[in-house]
């Protein structure tokens, strides 16, 4: 007779788009399932749960993983931000929002928050790259509907742009 | 005078999909909700003598296990559409029987994911194992086993289809040059990025709702309504963002059914989800095939007959495979002008994934052998392939494959534009110097037409509704569904510039069956076109009302009334004016009245057209084949949102290549089993494969059936992208690859043999 599963969960503190969340986790939940059902942040979607698709990309400490990836009980006192956290303020979009929504860089949306996550994660490291750099830097993110295209017009549009404002990333 | 239709305007879908905020059917949580999971098969075909499901019953957190005992056996379409000719009425929720490797034989549903997953695990399936066959040849031999009881048998999913038009005898013996070869096709799969997932409950009344990633919810409704016994009224879909679909979520699932039974028995919401791996075993692929060409041709290009014998793999059930096999079939009466054709289209079933519905339905594989077929004898008779595709090109008047006669001459003009932005000419290894090297590239072309609806496999109907509110703004009613494409924003503007409303006044209501009109579902190409012209129908007469209204308060002849953004004038009489609110505002103690518009349209059909040029680089030490630029040509008619129409072109191109490839969902000849079932083995182009694409879209040819002139544009793009890389390749090392996908090992074969002809 097989055992029955039995979920011993431990408390973790997670810093979520700032803020600081206090929750119980069974050892076996993935960050991922962690901020969707646990969070309630479904913007982070799962597209394959296995590390192939990068739709679930979140910053952790500021780096960008696959959140079906990390368990959560290893997040333990880190800081996540997840597409809900990337705009500055309530009221304003992130540049990489604004352009992804102008540019047609989103279709059926779905592979969007992992690439806008892993968008900004690449300008945070450099303002300016160049087409090849860009895809790169998507090179784990699946997106089926747009070619790439014009995500890659949004991004560097959006580097050209806080060039310009000088304005700081955050 | 301003006029929203041809603007880029920001889509009014996609804020929330970069803010996350954007709701798709697996983000619902219901209070109570069990998590449901599917038992599937591991063999390809069996009787089912016995399944045991007391150990996992037993399981604490199990709290209700479904097999073919205890759900009701009615045979059910595949794929819903309304008693098309289109699908096949061969399934069963559950059978007794399995067809495939990784066919669902139960359902669980417990208080996690983990536990039905471990429930699945803990039921055992005795199978009396019958005799399989993965190929068309294995199905079709003699002594073949029968995969189902219902159809004409021999394993054909339906008769075969035929088309014969002239004299084909005739036209091959004027022919000076007859050509023919047969053309192969791989099992490419849609791998849209969000899983098949859907939540069901029900009311105290019984009243069945389902959130279910869906192209046609109308259809799930209908079926799920038909299977369990309801009333249309007790069941209700609901599906407000999707992560694509491409054409294979029109077919409705075994999870969709199962979900609701599992939710009817354990009186608690259930969610079902699937892996990505379940994505691919229970998803539907492209029909695999062989397509038997043959052509004749006078020396000057003209091509005087043609005869094709199609084959496609079913797979397990019969899902689209008529309409597919139809569509096809009738696409080779086409693109290339010829007046004696005799066309045969046959599908077949086997014991392999279920191939269903997806973009390009039949004409990537047909016009893959017909335009590379075209490239083949340009080279014989030595004309450029350019010059010929646009010699035979479809023209004004010229009858399409639906028997209508074609509007504009929308193919010529892509050839034309195309040759012209890439400078053709010079580009191809007759123009060009020889090259040495390891690398080498080449430049090859593909065209394509295609239509924008079902017609007439399906007489569609388009459906909307436009209601003015008392303040002037305007909610829309629309039953089609948001795949990704922007259509809710296309048919806003639609909307907006028909009424002379300000595109921002109107707002979409989508998604629910219980409140939005009747739809057929997202697909065929045609939401804009038809959807878009019901929209165009209804806001009409909601205008006609306002400016009714506006007449009387500005006592002149409503004749005499324009309106645009909102703001109402009268001809000839500078400075009167009146806003729509102005318009129909309530007065005291008098409501505003109630403004509707109900549109309703059946479309025939429009063709949109493109041709495509393509770069190739070769490896000739590696086999690698990149793709280095795409210039894509289409003539859609009136484009209503620029940017949305080019994504689609894209992205089409972006899946195009894939299939011609590298993409190939791989099944075991000896058992069945599926073996590439991921993301890592089923090979996609990512960012890093993509070229530059340098889109060209054309307006030449506007169809009037459409709103404003616009024609659909979802499916064309993936067509003609095929053959143009494989012609290309060509082009590039002299070699002629007719089936896709084109892959390293095979090109480093093919090359292998050229240098031993060429030392022998």
């Amino acid at each position: 007779m097989t055992a029955p599963i039995t979920t011993v969960a431990m408390p973790v503190t997670i810093t979520i788009n700032g803020e600081a969340r206090d929750l119980a986790v069974a050892p076996f939940r993935t960050l991922l399932d962690v901020l969707r059902n646990e969070a309630g942040l479904t913007g982070t979607k799962k597209g394959c749960d296995v590390g192939d698709c990068g739709a679930c990309t979140v910053l952790l400490d500021g780096e960008p993983v696959n959140a079906c990836l990390v368990l959560a009980v290893e997040v333990d006192g880190r800081a996540v931000t997840t597409i809900e956290g990337i705009a500055p303020e309530p009221d304003r979009l992130h540049p990489l929002q604004e352009s992804f929504m102008a540019l047609g860089a989103s279709q059926c949306g779905f592979c969007t928050p992992g690439i806008i996550v892993m968008a900004k994660a690449l300008l945070d490291r450099n303002p300016d790259p160049t087409e090849d750099e860009i895809r790169f830097g998507l090179a784990g993110n699946i997106c089926r509907c747009t070619g790439y295209t014009k995500i890659v017009e949004a991004i560097r549009a959006t580097a050209r742009q806080m060039a310009a404002a000088g304005q700081p990333r955050e | 005078m301003t006029s929203v239709i041809g603007k880029s305007v920001k889509r009014t879908d996609t804020l929330g999909k970069v803010t996350g905020g954007a709701v798709y059917a697996g983000d619902v949580v219901l209070p109570g909700m069990l998590f449901g999971r599917m038992k599937r098969s591991t063999v390809a075909h069996a009787r089912i003598a016995s399944i045991d499901v007391s150990k996992a019953l037993a399981l604490p957190g199990v709290k209700a296990i479904l097999t073919h005992a205890d759900v009701p056996r009615v045979l059910h379409y595949g794929s819903p559409h309304p008693r098309s000719a289109s699908v096949t009425q061969d399934q069963y929720i559950l059978d007794t029987k399995v067809r495939y490797w990784g066919e669902g034989v139960a359902a669980v549903a417990a208080t996690s994911e983990e536990i039905a997953e471990l429930a699945c695990e803990l039921i055992t399936v005795d199978y009396e194992p019958l005799p399989a066959v993965f190929t068309v040849d294995e199905a079709l031999a003699p002594a073949a086993p029968k995969i189902h009881d219902v159809g004409p048998g021999g394993n054909l999913v339906l008769d075969p289809f035929l088309i014969k038009r002239g004299d084909v005898e005739k036209g091959f013996a004027e022919a000076e040059l007859i050509i023919e070869g047969e053309y192969g096709m791989g099992r490419p799969t849609p791998a849209y990025m969000e899983p098949n997932v859907c939540l069901c409950q029900w009311d105290p009344l019984g009243k069945l709702t389902i959130w279910t990633s869906t192209q046609s919810p109308f259809m799930v409704r209908g079926t799920l309504a038909e299977v369990l016994g309801l009333p249309l009224n007790k069941v209700r879909v609901l599906v407000d963002h999707m992560g694509g679909g491409f054409g294979a979520k029109q077919d409705l699932f075994q999870h969709e059914f199962l979900c609701a039974l599992l939710a009817q028995r354990t009186r608690r919401p259930v969610r079902m989800e699937f892996t990505r791996k379940e994505t691919f075993l229970g998803g539907r692929t492209r029909h695999p095939g062989t397509i038997w060409l043959r052509q004749g041709f006078k020396r000057d290009g003209t091509i005087t007959a043609r005869e094709a014998k199609i084959v496609f793999n079913s797979g397990a059930y019969g899902s689209h495979g008529p309409g597919v096999t139809a569509v096809a079939t009738a696409s080779l009466t086409s693109l290339y002008r010829c007046e004696n054709v005799r066309l045969e289209g046959r599908c077949v079933y086997t014991n392999t994934p279920i191939a269903g519905a997806f973009r390009g339905y039949g004409v990537v594989q047909s016009y893959y052998a017909l335009d590379i077929q075209m490239d083949e004898v340009a080279e014989t008779l030595g004309i450029d392939p350019a010059e010929l595709k646009l010699k035979n090109a479809v023209r004004e008047g010229d009858i399409a494959p639906s028997n209508h006669p074609l509007t504009g001459h929308g193919l010529e003009d892509c050839i034309r534009r195309g040759i012209m932005e890439t400078g053709w000419a010079t580009r191809r290894a007759r123009g060009r110097a020889p090259q040495t090297g390891r690398l080498k590239r080449g430049w090859g072309m593909g065209c394509e037409m295609h239509g924008s609806s079902a017609y007439p496999g399906i007489k569609e109907q388009g459906n909307a509704v436009v209601r003015m509110n008392e303040d002037g703004s305007v909610t829309l009613l629309t039953g089609t569904t948001g795949l990704g494409t922007g259509a809710h924003t296309a048919l806003a503007q639609i909307t907006a510039e028909e009424l002379g409303v300000r595109f921002e006044d109107v707002a979409v209501v989508h998604g629910d069956t219980d409140v939005v009109p009747w739809d057929i579902g997202a697909f065929a190409s045609h939401t804009t076109f038809m959807a878009g012209r019901a929209c165009q129908m209804a806001a009409a007469q909601v205008k006609a009302k306002v400016l009714a209204r506006a007449a009387d308060k500005l006592e002149v002849s409503a004749a005499d009334l324009e309106v645009q953004d909102s703001v109402i004038t009268v001809r000839g009489v500078p400075g009167m004016r009146l806003t729509v609110r102005e318009a129909i505002a309530a007065e005291r103690g008098i409501p505003a009245p109630q403004l509707l518009g109900e549109g309703s349209y059946h479309p025939t059909k429009a063709y949109s057209f493109g041709a495509h040029f393509v770069e190739v680089e070769v490896d000739t030490e590696t086999g690698q084949v990149s793709v280095l630029q795409v210039v894509p040509v289409h003539e859609i008619g009136k484009v209503i949102h620029p940017i949305a129409a080019a994504g689609q072109i894209e992205g089409g191109i972006q899946q195009g290549i894939g299939h011609t490839l590298s993409e190939d969902y791989v099944i075991d000849p000896k058992d069945g089993r599926s073996l590439n079932a991921s993301f890592v083995d089923y090979k996609m182009p990512l960012a890093m494969d993509m070229p530059p694409i340098r889109t060209i879209i054309l307006e030449t040819a506007p169809s009037d059936g459409g709103p404003f002139g616009a024609k659909g544009v979802g499916e064309d793009p993936i067509i003609a992208i095929g053959p143009a890389i494989a012609n290309a390749i060509h082009d590039a090392i002299g070699v002629r690859f007719r089936h896709y996908p084109i892959t390293p090992e095979q090109i480093l074969a093919a090359l292998a043999e050229k240098a031993g002809e060429q030392a022998a």
